[in-house]
């Protein structure tokens, strides 16, 4: 099975063959499924060195010249180290580049905070013009890679560095931003909301409690799919493996509150506020130290709806 | 020609001061340091250009890093008709369209910029997109020296000295001043020159206020042997034309007001008998 990764430069080297405006930035990072693009379509693979300022920069400079521009580089160093570069070359004057960051979460679990990719959506999805893809599997990532050579605004696409089982069928329509994982039996009063990898820990959580899951794929969340889902809900998780402040669970309660809308919230992620996380032993540790694990998931939920009397 | 431009260059500056008093902002000295490097570049038959077609796939980008400059270049557009002079005199109200630091929706200016270190960057894309797509239009970028304390200048000049982007000018206003102190106080950035050549850059140094030498070292710039990119680093004064806000910290940023404005004109020698907003609009 292919990485999102690999599905996702896969597609972007088969539209390249044939368009030759499709251009790669990398900041010197590599993957399996690049090394054809950068052997074969060399003119169209610009490495900017290890230099995330001038890959948004001349990135924006290539998109003024007409050219479709993915930029590359691990998820934290392509969103924070150029954040300023995001917000005037590219969504200040809508130029359509596609970030392509990977690390999504702790998605580096062996390597410490410096590479987890844990604010990047807090910090996005505050500019105006640009979308976020959250991907949840590989032939989401195919999906998104196709689209992104023709959307008329800026898009980061967070990618997970690991394998996931696959949820879509390669046919699944995407442009609605959120999908509806529920089992179609189960009419829920309660849902996870959930983004990235956390969508597969939702349904393994699905498996055991009767709940709906939404994968939310795309920020801003679609706001009239998202309400016409769940309003009749009686209480909503979030859940992701990002901080809480500004994350998924904040979008989602905006959107309530917006709304007039009083459903309870209760948001799961990463609680990062007495310090990042300096722990090792892979990822499923990682993220029982902060209740991501399955087990953790399905107690904290049953004490938030006794707690908010529902019955369930 | 030189006599015309430097009458320009005066006539520029007038409108520069005039639209920054009305409005009680704007960066002037900043302005008045690349004056004669914008006048020389718009008039002086070096960049392609057509005030009809801002848009025109053929014309050269000029990309203002230093983008405080807009107080000189918004002037310059208007005069040669990218939109109506009247919208000088709504610079920074209400009414208006554009503010003190650069937009990419005004006719003739072809990104927003404002924060420092930022333009460059984007000149060597643009200019590397020229080079994949085969196009002759050169690009151009004038940037700030206080700004090359940006380490995002340096990414930016590997970038193009390793790309060879020979269709890309540099030129640095060099006034030798920050927003609050001398360059050389506050980070010494000299020797200027031997670090640009350091980075493969084919670099020529100037008097910025010379239209003889800024057309010597712009000479055979479409057909240049060399596969470096050029950077001219034009030595030039802050507030040139205005002695009391020459060189001083202290008129960064800053527009005359009551009799200074008076003094800057009578220094400049251009007669103005009506208040600018009453002539213009």
């Amino acid at each position: 099975m292919k990485t999102q990764r690999d599905a996702f430069w896969d597609k972007v080297y088969e539209i390249a063959l044939s368009n030759k405006d499709v251009v790669i930035v990398s900041a010197d990072m590599g993957a399996p499924s690049l090394d054809k693009f950068r052997a074969n379509l060399s003119s169209q693979y610009v490495d900017v060195g290890i230099a995330e300022q001038q890959a948004i920069a001349v990135s924006a400079g290539l998109a003024l010249g007409g050219k479709k521009v993915f930029a590359y580089a691990i998820a934290p160093f392509i969103t924070l180290r150029c954040y300023e570069q995001i917000r005037l070359e590219l969504a200040a004057m809508n130029i359509p580049v596609t970030l392509v960051g990977v690390g999504a979460g702790m998605s580096y679990d062996d390597s410490g905070p410096t590479h987890h990719t844990v604010e990047d959506i807090s910090i996005l999805r505050a500019l105006p013009n640009l979308r976020i893809h959250s991907i949840t599997d590989s032939n989401m990532a195919i999906a998104i890679a196709s689209m992104s050579c023709f959307l008329p605004y800026p898009n980061y696409v967070r990618l997970d560095r690991k394998v996931f089982p696959t949820i879509y069928s390669p046919l699944y329509d995407f442009s609605h931003g959120l999908a509806n994982l529920t089992e179609p039996k189960v009419v829920p009063d309660v849902y996870l909301v959930a983004t990235g990898n956390m969508v597969h820990r939702a349904l393994e959580v699905a498996q055991e409690l009767p709940l709906g899951v939404i994968d939310i794929f795309t920020l801003p969340i679609n706001q009239d799919l998202f309400l016409k889902t769940v309003w009749k809900a009686k209480i909503l998780f979030t859940l992701e493996e990002h901080t809480l402040p500004g994350g998924l669970g904040s979008a989602v309660c905006e959107l309530l509150a917006d709304n007039g809308l009083t459903i309870p919230v209760k948001r799961l992620g990463l609680d990062f506020s007495k310090g990042y996380c300096y722990q090792y032993g892979g990822r499923e540790h990682l993220q029982s130290l902060y209740g991501l694990d399955k087990e953790s998931i399905i107690r904290r939920i049953a004490l938030a709806l006794e707690a908010h009397h529902v019955d369930h | 020609m030189s006599e015309l431009l430097r009458s320009k260059a005066n006539y520029i500056r007038n409108l520069v001061l005039e639209m920054c008093s009305a409005a009680s902002t704007g960066h002037v000295t900043s302005s008045f340091s690349c004056t004669e490097i914008l006048v020389a570049l718009y008039y002086g038959g070096i960049l392609r250009f057509d005030p009809q077609k801002p848009k025109w796939e053929g014309r050269d980008r000029l990309i203002i890093s230093k983008a405080q400059a807009s107080a000189i270049l918004y002037p310059v557009l208007a005069d040669l008709g990218f939109f109506p002079k009247e919208e000088l005199g709504r610079f920074c109200q209400a009414d208006g369209k554009f503010g003190v630091h650069l937009q990419n929706d005004v006719p003739g200016v072809e990104i927003t910029s404002g924060s420092l270190g930022h333009g460059f960057g984007v000149a060597t894309g643009l200019a590397l997109a020229a080079k994949m797509n085969r196009q002759l239009h050169l690009v151009f970028a004038l940037l700030g020296d206080g700004e090359c304390c940006e380490g995002s200048i340096w990414e930016a000049a590997m970038f193009a000295s390793h790309k060879r982007l020979s269709n890309l000018i540099a030129i640095i206003d060099r006034n030798y001043l920050m927003a609050t102190d001398f360059t050389e106080n506050a980070i010494e950035l000299e020797p200027l020159e031997e670090k640009w050549r350091a980075f493969g850059w084919r670099v020529k140094s100037i008097d910025g206020h010379s239209f003889e030498e800024i057309f010597d070292a712009l000479d055979g710039v479409r057909s240049r042997r060399s596969s470096k990119p050029l950077v001219i680093i034009a030595r030039t004064v802050k507030g040139k034309g205005v002695d009391f806000m020459s060189d001083d910290p202290l008129w960064h940023a800053v527009a005359p007001k009551g009799d200074e404005i008076t003094r800057a004109k009578n220094q400049l020698g251009v007669d103005e008998p009506k208040p600018f907003r009453e002539a213009l609009l």
